[in-house]
């Protein structure tokens, strides 16, 4: 059976879409499952920092697409794991040096071999972001709990729409449970009232993901981080199983392993 | 230093606040309709109300009027004669 092809979009840059693709892509594999991830993000490569593979790079997308090397030369496989994989974008190109068929064309074959191709989307909603979305069949939309991003991502929701995408679902990332709490900031219920689309998960605000970025190691390694938990959560919902969504003032992990966090951090 | 934005900004959370301000902001968004779709709107509003009266379909206006709290679509026509029976739709086309 072929796999599934996922853009992951926002409309608005910086809130968190490299950081959700390599670690749904981690957590997928984690699971067993084969995953390759596709930076789509053409002359603003990221995807690669992120995993901590930037120092093996040979061939990139575009090379992929030119006919520069056969696709399998392009994949970089992961430091930990073995069904993980990544095709880097390029650095030195233009958006345009790709075409909307091709990359149509491109993912259609990936599926043959992985159970998950995922599509890092770039910024903006020009010719880069029809490229990442051409050949996918669903879409999540990453958002964080302010104006900006969510005007963006509901104009993003708009022309997903418009190319008649029918499976469109919604990841809040960085929700500040302190400031829902104190109603400074707009909570899960208030963006997906606003958004109207199905809600995959909700990733909470964390210090840790710089860190993780910084080592090059996705976060979803660290067994412990509620971040962590939330990415295997929305792993969990994309392969269909039915777990909860937690409250926005449910407290994270519950007594015990708050217990277990204090012991560790002193 | 807080509470002085507070006070300076009123009582109400700010988080409400946003919400409040994207609802009127998507809305607004969302009926940046385009002038094919206003003209496929105008076309169904005149068909509908010839069922009930005559009127003069070159007077008709159709537009989106976009306030500070509202958004409204607004439609103009002038009416000739009203009908005392519905008017069945026609099955032949004109």
């Amino acid at each position: 059976m072929p796999g599934t092809t996922i853009v992951v979009t926002s409309g608005k840059g910086g809130v968190g879409k490299t950081t959700t693709v390599a670690n749904l892509g981690t957590a997928l594999a984690m699971r067993g499952r084969s995953v390759v991830m596709v930076d789509a993000d053409i002359g603003l490569r990221n995807l690669d920092v992120v995993m901590g593979l930037e120092n093996r790079i040979v061939y990139n997308l575009v090379d992929i697409i030119e006919g520069r090397c056969r696709t399998e030369q392009a994949m970089i496989r992961d430091r930990k794991l073995n069904s993980l994989f990544l095709i880097p974008a390029a650095q030195t190109r233009e958006k345009d040096a790709v075409h909307p068929d091709q990359m149509k064309e491109l993912c259609e074959k990936l599926q043959q071999d992985f159970d998950y191709v995922l599509v890092d989307c770039p910024a903006g909603i020009e010719r880069g972001f029809r490229n990442a979305v051409a050949g996918a069949q669903k879409a999540i939309v990453v958002t964080t709990p302010e104006v900006s991003a969510i005007r963006d991502a509901d104009r993003v929701i708009g022309l997903l729409e418009a190319e008649l995408m029918k499976d469109i679902q919604l990841i809040i990332n960085r929700l500040n449970h302190k400031m829902v709490k104190r109603g400074d900031m707009m909570s899960t219920e208030d963006i997906c009232s606003l958004l109207a689309i199905p809600l995959v998960g909700v990733i909470p605000e964390s210090e840790e993901v710089v860190v993780s970025t910084n080592r090059g190691i996705p976060l979803v390694h660290e067994k412990r981080s509620s971040v962590a938990g939330a990415f295997r959560r929305i792993a969990a919902r994309l392969e269909g199983e039915q777990v909860p969504i937690p409250a926005d003032n449910a407290e994270e992990g519950g007594i015990l392993s708050r217990f277990k966090r204090l012991i560790w951090s002193s | 230093m807080l509470d002085t934005i507070k006070r300076f900004f009123g009582d109400k959370k700010s988080g409400e606040v946003a919400k409040k301000r994207m609802q009127i902001v998507l809305l607004h968004d969302r009926l940046s309709i385009s002038p094919e779709m206003l003209e496929s709107i105008k076309n169904d509003i005149l068909q509908v109300l010839s069922r009930y009266m005559e009127i003069d379909d070159r007077t008709i206006k159709v537009s989106i009027e976009k306030g500070e709290n509202y958004a409204a679509l607004v439609s103009n026509v002038q009416v000739k004669r009203v009908y005392r029976h519905v008017q069945q739709p026609s099955t032949e086309s004109s």
